[in-house]
């Protein structure tokens, strides 16, 4: 019985040591945790500085598209962070909509017909000359690409936000815009025609900018850079009356959006890249 | 006494088979680790393994080897042949296998989509899309879906400050026969953490489109066009689970639409009919951004090649 006793007691903590191994892999510890997804890695932004000519023009813009060309230059204090500024200057082309409207419109007014004469509409739109922003920049994502099996780059993507300025302007003739006195108060208003006012929508405009793009590498110092890039802040761009008072004024101002998309060649000093342990 | 001994036979087996399991499991198991102690000492008649292949210096879980040669030592070494026995460090593979086999599968992508081209008025896409792999890169598949209309702001704002009514169709439904390929590849690490293998598609297709006039005077009937549609567009998949992924991308559904005459009014092409007879023609490219989660089926696959 006593030898009875003992085998069983031998098959239990046989039985036993099959559930050891669990909860002693469950004590030990991944010699991979903490530890970094990539080792060795190519540091092809920390510690460097990037100097990127770029082309970026509107793609949301209702009357006037802006295609202009410019500067970005950030520096990458470490592997995600890094800030920097950029400036454009461009040139306005009409959008298909105000091509189509100004074709249509009459070349002079006839009262009481509120439709603003070609000119009245034309040289009330505005443009924006000079954009940019400075901004912060947070780049969570990097890796590698196969194209085509045979072509292999390391990329990284970014998120920006900032600041935004822009130098609008509008050239609207005193022939035109001939109600030098337009108010939206009724009691001291001279007309309430808006075509003939002034369109009040230029000059320095700040606000807010939002960006986000990709960093292609070439090689160890250059990229391609694509972008998409919001600059936001106060805008009428018809410059017409917005809120119907019959006026054109600072009131018919609003927060708008004025979306681009870009594309540029990073090049980032120093040349040399270093790596990961 | 011949008892005795098959009771101790019994346990020994037990044992054995005991440990012998434990071990089986310790194979088997995904998280399994190297304790330093299991592997800094080299086994008798095994060479020990060359300073930086130490064990605690080898954790990489996504091997991206950068050739390093040592041109000293590597005249030095013998040439190693087929057959010989290897060191255990270099059995390791330095190449992971995809983490996502396509290739006989079939793909259902539901998608949302918005226009992103036309200020006048926006269209909210609600997409379905079934593709089936042939190879691993790519795809023949159906989609259709339905349109949302959303009346931007010059909309209002040009009929109010210029005395213009803009002339705009909507868009109903449409459906397509596309192919996909995928020609890029990659994987990144976010926060340097987690590591997400990705891929980029293009698609092209053709198919068709019902889009509908909104007549400036709504006392006039609209009249509706089918458009034969072609379109292209490029996308990114981002694998989540082997089952899932999560699809981003832009498509241009490129259709020659026909729009309400500028003349409609009355006495002139007030009947639908009539009003479609002398429509205006134009060449439309309707881009869509579109976002949607892929289901794939069947939900799981095996490798056929070695590691």
């Amino acid at each position: 019985m006593t030898r009875k006793t003992t085998l069983v007691l031998i098959a239990a903590l046989a039985a036993a040591s099959l559930a050891a191994p669990g909860s002693a892999r469950a004590e030990r510890k991944s010699l991979l945790k903490d530890q970094p997804a990539v080792r060795h890695r190519m540091l092809l932004v920390r510690g460097r500085f990037e100097a990127t000519p770029l082309f970026e023009s509107s793609i949301n813009a209702d009357f006037k598209h802006t295609v202009s060309g410019g500067l970005k230059l950030e520096y990458h204090f470490s592997d995600m962070w890094s800030f920097g500024a950029l400036g454009a200057y461009g040139s306005s082309i009409n959008t298909g909509l105000s091509k189509r409207i100004i074709s249509t419109l009459p070349g002079e007014s006839v009262d009481p017909d509120p439709t603003p004469t070609a000119a009245e509409f034309t040289e009330h739109l505005n443009k924006m000359p000079i954009h940019g922003a400075a901004y912060v920049s947070l780049t969570p994502w990097y890796g590698k690409l196969a194209a085509f099996g045979k072509a292999f780059v390391n990329f990284d993507f970014y998120f920006q936000g900032g600041a935004s300025f822009a130098q609008l302007k509008s050239l609207c003739r005193d022939q035109v815009c001939s109600d030098t006195m337009a108010d939206d108060d009724p009691l001291t208003a001279t007309d309430n025609d808006p075509n003939d006012d002034p369109p009040v929508n230029d000059g320095t405009r700040v606000g807010l900018y939002l960006g986000a793009g990709i960093h292609v590498f070439m090689n160890d110092f250059i990229a391609l850079d694509l972008t998409v890039r919001d600059y936001l802040f106060k805008d009428n761009p018809s410059g017409l009356d917005f809120n119907g008072n019959g006026a054109v004024t600072e009131k018919d101002g609003r927060f708008l959006s004025h979306i681009f998309m870009g594309a540029g060649i990073s090049i980032m000093l120093p040349a040399k890249v270093k790596r990961t342990k | 006494m011949l008892r005795r001994k098959r009771l101790w036979l019994v346990a020994l087996a037990v044992s054995l088979v005991a440990t012998g399991t434990g071990a089986a499991w310790a194979q088997d198991d995904d998280d399994m680790t190297f304790e330093p102690d299991d592997v800094s000492k080299p086994k008798e008649g095994e060479p020990a393994p060359e300073p930086g292949t130490e064990p605690g210096t080898e954790p990489e879980p996504e091997p991206e080897p950068e050739p390093t040669i040592d041109e000293s030592k590597a005249g030095a070494q013998p040439e190693e042949k087929l057959g010989e026995k290897r060191v255990s460090w270099q059995d390791i593979v330095v190449v992971v296998r995809k983490p996502f086999l396509k290739n006989g599968r079939i793909e259902l992508l539901p998608t949302w989509g918005v226009t992103m081209n036309d200020n006048i008025i926006q269209h909210v896409q609600f997409n379905g899309q079934l593709n089936y792999y042939l190879t691993d890169v790519l795809a023949v598949g159906v989609e259709g879906g339905l349109f949302v209309k959303n009346l931007r702001e010059p909309f209002d704002l040009v009929a109010r400050q210029a005395r213009r009514l803009p002339t705009v169709n909507k868009y109903n439904y449409a459906a397509a026969l596309n192919f996909h390929y995928v020609p890029v590849y990659g994987k990144f690490a976010i926060f340097d953490r987690k590591i997400i293998h990705w891929e980029t598609f293009f698609t092209a297709g053709v198919g068709f489109t019902q889009s509908e006039v909104l007549p400036r005077d709504p006392a006039y009937l609209p009249f509706k066009n089918f458009l034969i549609t072609p379109n292209v567009g490029a996308s990114m998949r981002f694998f989540i689970t082997r089952f899932l992924t999560v699809n981003v991308g832009i498509r241009d559904y490129v259709f020659v639409d026909k729009f309400e005459p500028v003349g409609r009014g009355p006495g002139m092409f007030e009947s639908a009919a009539d009003a479609k007879e002398n429509a205006d023609s134009s060449i439309i490219n309707n881009v869509v951004f579109q976002a949607g989660l892929s289901f794939w089926f069947p939900m799981g696959f095996e490798y056929t090649t070695f590691r």
